[in-house]
């Protein structure tokens, strides 16, 4: 209890709480630009702390990483553009939703469910850290192996009812990714000798492409004519509509926040798989086991506040085994770890055991930090939702601007700012041709780990199938893929037996 | 952003117009470039950081890091080694510069650039579980050979420094392990703590956290003697090996800088590496702090390129 107050006293103080909100809006600014990711904004402010104290460079830092996650969301809902890779699930319900002139609802909903989904993740990290941490550690190349199988599954959920091209675009995911040295070897395949793309094709400038500039270039192809114009009928509703959900669209959506919640902190907590994965997953989830599954994709906010809670809540997973453990949950939180040795803090073990009240700092730091976040949210809900009322051409330029800036602040490469543009042709060519763009993106970045997880399973067992399909959280994760693979075709099955049901249109367009 | 637009702005504006206002002022008369082959955040990226800010106030002008990952660092060495000699292109050389020709990923080597100076080295040290049975290193190169092809070990990618001091023990003791690549280090401790794989070798400053909390043991140093960070556990030497590559972080220009950007530079990384900050941050990352100037530093990295070029097609199994 003594460390407790310590701890709570420490962060109480006019300097740390300043870093803290300088921190938030400096993570808000590289998580609201797409190209510009958390992990980026993190390691890139670590040097300044060098010169503040261990609690206020934390706070700042906290404060970049809590801050990022949830205005990620923002271009996502708005533009279609996810921020950082953690909220591709979010554009899938969030952008339709605010094409219906919801856009308020679809940011009010970001806010407040990212808010519930880093502070639950925070109090697991509170109260049960060790057994969430010890269980991410029996995560093997097996378990890895399963996950990313079972990742790849969900495929066929996320296509909707374009089930055989989504298929299609997911093995093309699968395809372009296994462009780079193989991951085992280090053999070049499809390179054609450019070094430039030994390392892959990065997702986030395709991401970009595929999201941001296809949707872009076909809105140009469609709404150019009465953009041209000038009279201002292809602007969209003016109607922001409510920012805070009503009672009744909360009740539909407590289960999905509590899904998100508990999936999304022991997803964060598992080594490399972070709020991106763990976003898909409980998307995918929450829509099977929703009454209205057919609205997941085109604006549902059940779907909104799953994949909402679920990315945010990773943040605390990640935190968990990084502090438990002293091994990263994600890619922020590995430079999180460096900046705090840089202070003197060693995480671990051990930490908690000589320093509690820094612990709790830092779970006051973070609880604190989802609390202005939120509270910035919902105030600024209003003015950003402005801008879908910015003439379409403006907008479209500064798309286009911050797409070619974020793919090549990526890593300075010229080389992804060819991959965006590509991938932008690619997404308008899908977007005619309705073929689903979210299970290439989810091929993409499962892809190398289920093969490299798999080949090392594979070494370590010595060539032998048997074993690896043995292991229990293996199998569990083997049989749940099964059964989301074969889930839609009984349900069709099954709804082609019930005569009631009325006839469903064959060409309804999916997500 | 702010910080990134200026960084990509910064870097383009001068190559397009420095180029025709150069000469005009004595060096350095604008902003110089110090090129990182990884990602923000890592090691290489944390000591080009620090070294840079404290080369500001020598020289009088901005040094801004530019980060070019790719390649194991292939990408950036081949981009500052096109840039002008004029000092005003740097870049961060790390041990891979001396191994990424013999694997065909750049035609750079230490021979065709500038080394201008060495700042740190990390040596490799092996480590296992706490609860491993192999409480020595003797004792573990025992195991190691009465069941050859059993014992798992982990690294931190095919090729990758750690990975070549694995096969120069294997090739040294004549053992015989099985080996998984990993995408880091980080990822080799998760696994080792897991119980997944039996050993790995990685830089010490990388295993330290973990064996410090004691869920990971030191048994062997690759070098000839101990490090002071970790005085307990024996270098190989001592056990009457020799075998081992360290990991090390420099400095380097395109070849033929002028010598008036030498004489200004060469000071300038002194005092970088004298100072509190690169000496404290040497302290808290695990990394030994060793000056080399650009004389001792160019014989130094052409010795290590020639090392590697000698072992690495037989370590790897490749065509030479």
């Amino acid at each position: 209890m003594e460390a407790l107050a310590t701890g709570f006293t420490a962060i109480l103080q006019p300097m740390v709480l300043l870093y803290l909100m300088g921190g938030l809006l400096m993570g808000a600014l590289f998580g609201a630009l797409p190209g510009l990711t958390a992990t980026m904004g993190v390691a890139l402010l670590t040097p300044i702390t060098f010169w503040l104290n261990a609690e206020e460079g934390m706070a700042m830092l906290l404060g970049i990483y809590c801050g990022a996650i949830p205005a990620g969301g923002v271009p996502a809902l708005l533009l279609n553009i996810p921020g950082t890779p953690a909220s591709i699930a979010a554009s899938w319900d969030g952008y339709p939703l605010s094409q219906r002139g919801e856009a308020g609802l679809a940011l009010g909903i970001n806010s407040v469910f990212g808010f519930i989904g880093q502070v639950t993740s925070v109090l697991f990290l509170a109260i049960a850290a060790f057994p969430i941490a010890s269980f991410s550690l029996r995560f093997g190349p097996p378990e890895y192996f399963a996950l990313a199988l079972f990742g790849i599954s969900l495929m066929a959920g996320v296509s909707g009812n374009q089930m055989a091209k989504g298929m299609l675009s997911g093995m093309l995911g699968l395809l372009v990714s296994t462009i780079g040295l193989d991951p085992m070897m280090a053999v070049a395949r499809f390179t054609f000798g450019q070094a430039e793309f030994y390392d892959g094709i990065a997702f986030v400038p395709v991401m970009i492409g595929l999201f941001g500039v296809g949707e872009v270039f076909h809105q140009m192809l469609t709404d150019g004519a009465s953009a041209r114009v000038g009279s201002s009928p292809a602007t969209p509703p003016a109607v922001l509509g409510r920012v805070l959900p009503d009672w009744a669209a909360w009740k539909r959506m407590l289960v999905p926040g509590a899904i998100g919640s508990g999936v999304g902190t022991v997803v964060g907590a598992i080594p490399a798989a972070g709020g991106d994965i763990a976003a898909v997953i409980c998307w995918e989830q929450t829509r099977r086991l929703s009454r209205k599954p057919e609205e997941f994709g085109k604006g549902s906010i059940e779907g909104l506040a799953a994949s909402t809670t679920a990315c945010n809540s990773a943040i605390g997973g990640a935190m968990t085994t990084m502090l438990t453990l002293g091994i990263p949950g994600d890619a922020p939180s590995a430079i999180l770890i460096g900046a705090l040795l840089i202070h003197g803090v060693q995480p671990g073990p051990l930490l908690f055991r000589d320093n509690p009240a820094l612990v709790y700092s830092i779970i006051g730091l973070m609880v604190l930090a989802a609390l202005l976040i939120a509270v910035l949210g919902v105030v600024a809900a209003r003015p950003l939702a402005a801008a879908l009322r910015v003439p379409k051409p403006w907008l479209w330029t500064a798309i286009l601007l911050l797409s070619v800036v974020g793919s090549y602040a990526l890593s300075n490469a010229i080389t992804d700012v060819w991959v965006m543009l590509a991938a932008g042709l690619l997404g308008l060519a899908f977007r005619w041709l309705q073929i689903p763009l979210g299970p290439l993106v989810l091929g993409l970045i499962l892809g190398p780990m289920m093969e490299s997880n798999l080949r090392r399973a594979l070494i370590l067992s010595r060539g032998d199938w048997e074993s690896i399909f043995l292991r229990p959280i293996v199998a569990f994760l083997v049989v749940a893929a099964l059964l989301s693979l074969v889930w839609p075709l009984i349900q069709r099955y099954r709804s082609g037996r019930k005569p009631r049901d009325p006839l469903p249109g064959p060409g309804e367009s999916g997500g | 952003m702010k910080r990134r637009t200026f960084l990509a702005v910064s870097g383009v504006v001068p190559a397009v117009f420095g180029s025709c206002a150069r000469q005009a002022r004595p060096y350095p008369g604008r902003d110089i470039k110090l090129v990182v082959q990884a990602a923000p955040g890592g090691l290489s990226d944390t000591v080009s950081r620090v070294i840079a800010s404290q080369m500001e106030p020598s020289l009088g002008v901005p040094v801004v890091c530019e980060n070019k990952p790719g390649a194991a660092g292939a990408l950036a060495f081949s981009f500052v080694s096109r840039k002008p000699a004029d000092g005003y292109t740097l870049g961060h050389a790390p041990v891979e510069l001396a191994i990424l020709k013999t694997l065909g990923y750049t035609s750079v080597t230490p021979e065709t650039v500038d080394p201008l100076c060495l700042v740190s080295k990390t040596r490799p040290v092996l480590v296992v579980r706490a609860a491993s049975d192999a409480a020595s290193f003797p004792a573990l190169v025992d195991a190691l050979r009465k069941r050859p092809g059993y014992y798992i070990a982990g690294n931190s990618g095919t090729g990758s420094i750690w990975h070549l001091n694995t096969l120069l023990m294997e090739q040294a003791l004549q053992l015989k392990l099985v080996h998984v690549p990993f995408g880091g280090s980080s990822a080799s401790i998760t696994n080792l703590m897991g119980g997944h794989i039996d050993l790995a070798v990685m830089g010490v400053g990388e295993a330290l956290p973990q064996i410090r909390a004691g869920s990971l043991r030191a048994l062997a140093v690759f070098d000839v003697d101990r490090t002071p960070l970790l005085a307990e556990t024996p270098s190989v030497a001592e056990l009457g090996h020799s075998f081992g590559a360290v990991a090390w972080s420099g400095f380097f220009a395109p070849k033929g800088i002028p010598d008036e950007a030498r004489q200004r530079l060469q000071p300038a990384f002194r005092a970088a590496f004298d100072s509190a900050l690169f000496q404290e941050v040497c302290q808290e990352r695990a990394m030994e702090p060793v000056y080399l100037d650009s004389q001792e530093f160019s014989q130094f990295a052409r010795q290590q390129a020639a090392f590697f070029a000698t072992r690495v097609p037989s370590l790897l199994g490749v065509g030479a």
